[in-house]
């Protein structure tokens, strides 16, 4: 029996096992690549989600609790082409280094920040305990979120 | 192709114990630990009940009495209902502490609780601290037994039962939960200490329930600390040399992220720390 997955707002039959994790289907049949498989146990999110707005690890959802619900990817964050507030604030910082880490990252501060629109430095990295990153660039990227913060007050 | 594995899913507490006790589905909540199986060296099961579905598996419920935590609560979940619930903000900081954010939103209580090989539970110490009780059905009806009785035996229970909820007696105590991960947050603690206490009339300790987790394969109370506490005052750097004087009580397990020797060398650091969270309560 096939599975339905809605993929950034898309519906894709999966016949794979159900408990495969949700970022091989990503990855290996949607070719979705930016989420990235590194440690697969919830540690590093890399493989950070949204599973119905929420940030998800897709290297511990099973595509089985992954159906019928909205799962979007960082490759569909932006619309008509164009990045999201967050995703020019992160460029125009220069945050980005080696990338491993960095689609996680833009995933899990999307919810954050449009749930907690005003958050503080502090507040940003509590949310960010979740997304290991190994170039150590924490510090721009919580400068680039709350710049996105700052611009979402104004 | 067809699916070999099936995966069903029940949409209440009776659907789930059928499919689990009657029709051989293994449980399954938040898959945070199911799915890391194979990094374990093991298995996949054949067949999982989504326990996710069944609403009463869900809720978390507070009386007079207590609270009644549904086995598929997630950790998030938990920690949101127990915000101003008197007498569990110790169990509201294991919830809220554990792991991540991404990890907390879909690892549930009874999860956290079930997974036999994971010792580094937030809750389990918790939820003994609390005094708690877990509800578990099998072909031999509904069982009610102590969160410390089911953890000490869980591993050799036969296949074909299901935690439905937990309850967690509402009480005047204190409590207060003190956990050491690697990193100041987001791993697993390599020691967790939990505790709640009555007091009396004088202030002083009239009686304590201490639970160490982590240190050990399986959370357990620490007597010989709890009756060193009665009649003591809430005071944190006496409460550390009375663990001190007591490590001899726990054999640490060696891991890949800390020897057993240091689990215990750090209780009485952790013993001060959930005193302080105590005092600052009064």
């Amino acid at each position: 029996m096939a599975l339905s997955l809605t993929i950034n707002g898309e519906v894709f039959a999966s016949r794979r096992d159900p408990m495969t994790p949700l970022i091989d289907v990503l990855r290996e049949d949607l070719a979705l690549t930016g989420a990235k498989a590194v440690c697969r146990e919830g540690f590093c999110g890399a493989c950070m989600v949204l599973i119905d707005g929420r940030p998800a690890v897709s290297c511990l959802t099973p595509i089985a609790l992954a159906e019928g619900r909205d799962i979007r990817t960082i490759e569909g964050l932006g619309r008509d082409g164009e990045p999201t507030p967050l995703q020019q604030a992160l460029e125009a910082q220069d945050v980005v280094q080696c990338g491993m880490c960095f689609p996680g990252m833009v995933v899990t501060l999307t919810a954050f920040l449009a749930a907690e629109p005003g958050a503080t430095r502090d507040e940003i990295k509590r949310a960010l305990v979740g997304n290991i990153c190994r170039c150590t660039g924490y510090e721009r990227i919580i400068d680039a979120a709350l710049v996105c913060a700052a611009g979402a007050r104004d | 192709m067809r699916n070999a594995r099936f995966v069903c899913m029940p949409r209440s507490v009776e659907e789930a114990v059928a499919a689990v006790v009657e029709g051989g589905a293994n449980p399954l909540a938040g898959a945070t630990w199911i799915l890391r199986a194979p990094l374990r060296g093991e298995a996949l099961a054949e067949g999982y009940a989504v326990l996710g579905g069944a609403e009463d598996l869900c809720a978390v419920e507070i009386g007079e009495a207590g609270i009644r935590i549904g086995a598929a609560v997630t950790h998030a979940a938990l920690s949101v209902a127990l915000v101003g619930v008197e007498g569990f903000v110790g169990l509201a900081q294991a919830a809220s502490e554990a792991a991540n954010p991404a990890v907390r939103e879909v690892a549930t209580v009874g999860g956290n609780l079930c997974a036999a090989g994971f010792a580094a539970s937030d809750l389990a110490p918790a939820l003994i601290a609390a005094g708690a009780e877990v509800e578990i059905h099998s072909a031999a009806g509904v069982e009610r037994q102590s969160v410390e009785a089911f953890l000490a035996a869980r591993a050799t229970r036969p296949p074909g039962w299901l935690m439905t909820r937990i309850f967690a007696p509402c009480s005047a105590r204190l409590s207060a939960h003190a956990r050491l991960p690697l990193r100041q947050a987001g791993d697993y603690p390599v020691a967790i200490l939990s505790l709640s206490i009555e007091r009396r009339a004088d202030g002083a300790i009239a009686s304590a329930r201490v639970a160490v987790g982590s240190v050990e394969p399986v959370a357990r109370r620490w007597p010989g600390l709890e009756q060193a506490l009665e009649g003591q005052t809430l005071d944190p750097d006496a409460a550390a040399e009375w663990a001190r004087a007591r490590l001899g009580d726990f054999e640490g397990r060696d891991g890949v992220e800390a020897p057993g020797w240091y689990r215990t060398q750090v209780l009485p650091g952790l013993a001060r720390a959930a005193f302080r969270s105590l005092r600052a309560q009064v």
